[in-house]
């Protein structure tokens, strides 16, 4: 008997996934539950387990690939082919079980053959079901030849049939979380290739112009809203035929350059050209799997929420031989004591101070949704690209408890064992970018929460104390805010609180 | 109109007023669609004006004068003189009074009326042609039409309805004296009903049916107790001949000649002919090429379980969506399509349709018999009680019939059932619902009936086939 | 809230004229069978009988008399409502209604002026003879002095032929009669005014405007329904053609950058013309495409045989649409 093995949903109702890898051939023999494939979703890898025991027939997916939710990645070969005549009892258990372990994954076919196999006879065009059941199944759209009734002699109730409704939105839950992915990858497919010329275009979104200048813009392959001009008309912007003509000649400038260079790339490569020699000056990989969520993650939030950094510098010196002090108490109970724990504590120090900056504007009540409680992201740069774990609670927790727990979740992120769940449920987040480097950046906020803090690297730098220049320690801060929810003077005064509790670190203690 | 052809639009044109048209109609504009109903005479159709109404308060004149008559036993001498005249007037102001009714909801309900005859012009057009002189006629623009123009009686050829010698039940329905000797051509239902209601007011009645059976669409055992009723209340049964020919006597009457199918003649005198062969759909008449509606062989309209026929928001109910021709499925149809065409989620998914004829005693049947049953892939289970073991028959003194329940062996689901028992017509309506609300012999048969009443047959019925019958021999 | 009665645009009519009768004593209704027969189109039905001959009345088969009578009756500080039985009769008459009722206050430096409401049915489609389907609202629009009213819903009718009735000077109401009884809508009992000179936007939409009036606003949002989920149409009635709602046009224009203008009149000399040389005007910059028109023909209106062709109707105005968005 051969099983196949439809991709499951293994996150939250993703629609596709990436086969990372496979962990057996075929021919292998597998037990049940043991992983066959690591499979990649948004945020997180996971490992799938073999429904059944049996041999692994067919691999149907390459690693690398995507593969839509639903679709059969591997058959298995099951002990019932093997030993077909012999224990027959134990085999039938086997397929039961590995039936039960497949309806698991896959409702849909399932529900299908419940259709079919269960239901009400309905001979002679009977159906045994009273008229205000049936007309509950035309209104929510259930075959109700196809629903198991409960009744004595199998009549359908009112509640059966709502049930049987119940199960078809979950089937068709699945099926639309697949179709949104197949149509992306459609699209993606006939979106037009990218001007090659770099010309500076305006992007409008009305344009003026007379109709001859639309008819020049046509012939000229413009888009009248990317032509640069000063002029208006009405309050809009006004485009002449000049500015036409002169943003079709850049056009034209800048996509001869571009060919220009390619030609010359080519020439300096060999005396016969081959399309792979041509491809090594650049190399293309798929935009899927984490970087592309990282990168719509970004999107939307750069282009939901206007940005403003708001920047700062505070004086740690305290700070840094306060740790020096706990880092080893911390050693011996076996804690890595690192910056970020006081950190964390002195931005819930200012964010019970100034709590609009762990918000989130709720777009479609119109709402600004102001959280109480402290749960915040601590971005991780790890191989596969940055992941923000998340600590909850961190008002409720002491500093070696956050250290524990912070160094765990970003651990778990950098082997991609990290669970979706431990990455959402932010409330704002830190981004630790001095880590590897650097004083000040403009962080792009984890939407949809409302503010972001960069940490610069601490490092120590000559400072005015009491008019004498002194070597301090000193953090640069970068917060990043949602100028729709907070302004700059709350942006500000919320950097002196955090500021105030970094510089007197004993100020954590109240 | 001279000047020019002005349309009026309205969402749904329901053409015909009988039960499937007017209940449509009202359901429609309770809705909120505009809706404008086109009669060609009568509000109310053939069942208020012609048909099951006139004929019901006929048979109730002729069983109380009948009753009165043969009541020896119970030591009641009577010798009921009828005023057939009165009791024709009686009848017609009870339909005047239900026919009104309708008038008075349809406009309560906001439906438009017009009165005419429709003829289909085009898509989405209808022309209507006005009764009165001298009125023209008027296009009408619908958005969904339905078509519940009912049907009419079948002529045989030879015997058009002159509604003085050869009658239709129509005619039958307005004699202002009781004929002395009626022949009824057809022993169906109607011929089966008038022929027992014109004997108990004394007529004498000879039926001629082609086949060799009364009421051949009912099984043999139900069939039999109504025809021998009928015989015993004087009817004649004349099997296996055709009316060929008739011609008018010196003193008014008729003299019939029939055939058998071997040749054999013979002649029957009578005041009457009356012809009950059978009912006929009314699609002739409207235009329906235009639209590009073909009817079927029998001149049906075919159409969806949402009424739709073949041709986008046309629609069909009553007698000419099919059988079985009887008002309550017309109306229970045009209330279907109403809903649908106003968006609800409504369908013809009736379980069952019953039907009734009022002959002595009646007959009430709905769902299947043992043998649909069987056809249907059931594994049918009977139950029966006979009504002369009913209390309430004997008092009656109608002990003639029986109730029948069909039900699913394995389920017990309740299939169907067939009564032929006093008030069949009645008790038939909670077998109905059991059908309809897929209830089990158990449910029938648990349910406390009062006692007595001939309802307690269909209780006892249901016990009988699940075996555990009190009253009854259980099989 | 007041009481509706469900009415069809030729009933609103009626009901219209019946409020401001009852309103205003100075109202006085008359023309060729208005009065005992109700009107050839019953649009005066039961007036007579309600109002009484002095103010619901029948007149000689002689326009030019009509509107002649209707002037003088107005200077003097009444307010006849005059029908003209078909717009095509209305040419014996025409001397008065452009030389006269159009100029008199102009000519008497507004000591007089002709509160006149002339009533016309107009429009083809009604399988009528000659002379009875034309669309000349262009010769009213030419004349200054004159406004132009076309209503196209039971509801606006009554609403505009109030304001028609009660404005000062003379107002030409033409009634599209292919809508005369084509749908019903919910009127209230109570008298109203729509305010003349308002354009009103039937359905909002973004790719291109639809301009239109009277009978010709059905087939139009039938189009723009057709098109639904492929071009966003916006259809606008204007309701009154003089003085007409410019800002109205030029305010959707801007938006969409394309215009369709859709009237039943012939195309040359009609007031598609007229709303596309203003839009040239006035919103140039924001033209994405030619203007398109889609009208009756340069022909005189046909017999009925052939009138289907001759009007526009939701599939020839679906294919303007497209050619003014696909340019």
């Amino acid at each position: 008997m051969v099983r196949e093995f439809e991709l499951p949903d293994v996150g939250e109702g993703l629609a596709e996934a990436e086969i990372v890898s496979w962990l057996v051939s075929v021919g292998d023999a597998v037990t049940e539950d043991q992983p066959v494939a690591e499979v990649e979703t948004d945020k997180a890898v996971v490992e799938v387990p073999s429904p059944v025991n049996g041999t692994v027939k067919e691999i149907l997916a390459e690693e690398g690939e995507m593969v839509p939710v639903g679709n059969v990645i591997i058959t298995f070969a099951t002990e019932e082919d093997e030993t077909a005549s012999e224990e027959s009892g134990d085999t039938e258990s086997d397929e039961s079980e590995a039936e039960s372990a497949i309806s698991a994954v896959s409702e849909v076919g399932d529900e299908d053959e419940d259709a079919e196999a269960g239901g009400t006879a309905a001979k002679g065009g009977r159906v045994f079901a009273s008229p205000s059941a049936r007309r509950l199944a035309r209104e929510l759209d259930v075959d109700i030849a196809a629903v198991e009734g409960s009744g004595p002699g199998g009549r359908v109730s009112d509640a059966d049939v709502r049930a049987h409704a119940a199960s078809d939105d979950e089937e068709e839950a699945v099926e639309s979380a697949v179709e949104p992915a197949t149509a992306k990858v459609g699209e993606d497919d006939e979106e037009e290739p990218a001007p090659t010329g770099d010309v500076a275009r305006a992007g409008r979104d009305q344009t003026l112009a007379a109709p001859a200048t639309r008819r020049l813009a046509e012939e000229e392959s413009v888009n009248l809203d990317d032509v640069p001009t000063d002029e208006t008309r009405d309050g809009e912007a006004f485009v002449r035929p000049e500015q036409v003509r002169e943003f079709a000649e850049t056009q034209r400038a800048a996509q001869a350059a571009d060919t220009e260079a390619v030609q010359a790339g080519q020439e300096a490569g060999a005396v016969s050209t081959t399309p792979e020699q041509v491809d090594q000056r650049e190399t293309r990989e798929p935009y899927t799997g984490i970087r592309r969520t990282i990168g719509e993650q970004m999107e939307t939030s750069k282009y939901t929420a206007p940005h403003v950094t708001h920047h700062d510098e505070v004086d740690v010196t305290k700070l840094v031989e306060t740790r020096a002090r706990l880092k080893e108490e911390a050693e011996a109970r076996g804690q890595k004591l690192s910056y970020m724990p006081f950190v964390l504590k002195a931005v819930v120090a200012g964010l019970r101070e100034y709590p609009v900056l762990n918000s989130q504007l709720d777009e479609e009540a119109d709402e600004i949704v102001t959280k109480h409680y402290y749960n915040i992201g601590v971005a991780a740069a790890t191989d596969a690209g940055l992941m923000v774990p998340v600590v909850d609670a961190v008002d409720q927790k002491g500093l070696l408890q956050l250290s524990e727990e912070m160094n765990e979740l970003v651990a778990a992120a950098r082997d991609r064992s990290i669970a979706r769940e431990d990455m959402q449920g932010g409330t704002f987040s830190i981004t630790n970018f001095g880590a590897i480097g650097g004083e000040y950046a403009t962080p792009i906020i984890n939407y949809p929460e409302t503010a972001i803090l960069g940490l610069g690297a601490i490092k120590e730098k000559p400072r005015v104390v009491d008019g004498e220049v002194v070597p301090r320690h000193v953090l640069t801060l970068s917060l990043s805010i949602d100028h729709r929810v907070i302004d700059g003077a709350e942006a500000a005064a919320f950097t002196n609180t955090v500021k105030e509790h970094l510089q007197n670190p004993e100020l954590l203690l109240l | 109109m001279v000047v020019g052809d002005i349309a009026t639009g309205t969402e749904v044109l329901v053409i015909g007023a009988g039960p499937g048209g007017y209940v449509a109609a009202i359901r429609a504009a309770q809705l909120g669609l505009d809706t404008t109903l086109v009669e060609k005479d009568a509000y109310g159709g053939v069942c208020l004006n012609r048909g099951c109404i006139p004929s019901k308060a006929l048979i109730t004149g002729a069983d109380t004068a009948h009753g009165a008559a043969s009541a020896e036993r119970m030591g009641i001498h009577a010798d009921p003189a009828v005023d057939m005249a009165a009791l024709s007037s009686w009848k017609d102001d009870v339909v005047d009074q239900l026919t009104g009714g309708v008038e008075k909801l349809c406009k309560a309900n906001g439906v438009n009326l017009i009165e005419g005859t429709a003829e289909f012009d085009g898509e989405g057009s209808v022309r209507v042609m006005h009764g009165g002189d001298g009125q023209g006629s008027e296009t009408i623009e619908y958005e969904h039409a339905i078509v519940a123009t009912g049907s009419r009686p079948i002529q045989i050829p030879g015997f058009e309805y002159d509604e003085e010698h050869v009658l239709s039940s129509t005619g039958a329905l307005n004699l202002t004296s009781v004929p002395e000797d009626l022949l009824v051509v057809g022993a169906g239902y109607i011929g089966m009903e008038l022929s027992t209601t014109y004997a108990k007011l004394g007529t004498n009645v000879e039926v001629i049916e082609m086949l060799d059976s009364a009421l051949p669409v009912y099984e043999d055992d139900v069939a039999r107790v109504v025809r021998k009723r009928a015989e015993e209340l004087g009817v004649g049964f004349n099997f296996g001949e055709g009316a060929s020919e008739w011609e008018e006597t010196v003193d008014g009457g008729v003299r019939l000649t029939t055939e058998t199918d071997d040749g054999e003649q013979s002649t029957y005198e009578a005041d009457h002919i009356l012809v009950a062969v059978g009912r006929q759909p009314v699609t002739d008449t409207l235009g329906l090429d235009a639209i590009g509606l073909e009817p079927t062989e029998a001149g049906f309209l075919e159409s969806d379980e949402f009424g739709e026929t073949d041709v986008e928001n046309v629609y069909a109910v009553g007698d000419v969506a099919g059988e079985p021709m009887l008002a309550h499925k017309a109306s229970a149809e045009g209330e279907v399509v109403a809903e649908h065409i106003a968006g609800e989620p409504s369908a013809m998914d009736f379980q069952s349709i019953p039907g009734a004829v009022f002959t002595d005693p009646e007959i009430g049947t709905v769902g299947m018999t043992e043998t649909e049953a069987e056809e249907a892939g059931f594994e049918p289970v009977v139950g029966q009680m006979p009504m002369n073991a009913s209390g309430r028959a004997l008092t009656m003194d109608e002990p003639d019939g029986f109730a029948r329940i069909v039900a699913d062996a394995e389920t017990e689901f309740v299939l169907g059932a067939q009564i032929v028992a006093p008030e069949a017509s009645e008790l038939i309506g909670e077998v109905g619902l059991a059908i309809e609300m897929g209830a089990t012999l158990e449910d029938l048969g648990s349910t406390v009936h009062t006692h007595p009443t001939l309802s307690e047959a269909v209780m006892e019925a249901a016990m009988n086939a699940q075996g555990h019958a009190v009253h009854t021999l259980n099989r | 809230m007041s009481d509706t009665q469900n009415l069809t645009l030729v009933q609103a009519v009626r009901d219209g004229l019946k409020g401001e009768l009852e309103r205003d004593d100075d109202v006085v209704v008359f023309g060729e069978d208005v009065g005992k027969n109700g009107g050839v189109f019953r649009a005066t039905q039961g007036l007579h009988d309600e109002f009484g001959e002095d103010r619901v009345f029948d007149t000689p088969l002689a326009e030019s008399g009509i509107v002649g009578t209707a002037i003088g009756m107005a200077a003097y500080g009444m307010k006849p409502v005059p029908e003209m039985q078909f717009s095509g009769f209305a040419y014996p008459a025409f001397d008065q209604i452009v030389s006269h009722a159009a100029r008199l206050r102009t000519r008497s430096r507004s000591r007089f002026s002709v509160p006149m409401t002339l009533r016309m049915p107009y429009g083809g489609g009604i399988r009528a003879p000659e002379h009875h389907s034309e669309s000349k609202e262009a010769f009213y629009t030419h004349e200054a002095g004159l406004k132009v009213v076309v209503p196209s819903t039971p509801r606006d009718t009554k609403g505009l032929l109030a304001a028609s009735i009660r404005d000062p000077d003379p107002v030409v109401f033409m009634e599209p009669k292919l809508i005369y009884r084509a749908f019903r809508e919910e009127v209230p009992d109570e008298t109203y005014t729509v305010e003349l000179g308002e354009a009103k936007t039937r359905r909002e939409g973004s790719d291109v405007s639809v301009f239109t009036w009277g009978a010709m606003t059905r087939p139009s949002l039938e189009a723009a329904e057709q098109l639904e989920g492929d071009i966003d149409v916006e259809v606008v009635d204007l309701r009154t053609l003089s003085p007409m709602d410019w800002d109205a046009i030029v305010e959707s224009f801007k938006k969409t950058g394309r215009a369709v203008v859709v009237h039943e009149a012939p195309k040359t000399g009609g007031l598609g013309a007229e709303i596309t040389a203003t839009i040239q005007e006035e919103a140039l910059g924001y033209q994405r495409a030619p203007v398109t028109r889609v009208t009756g023909f340069d022909t005189p209106f046909p017999l009925y045989a052939l009138e289907d062709y001759y009007m526009p109707e939701a599939a020839r105005i679906e294919d303007g649409i497209r050619e003014a968005v696909e340019f």
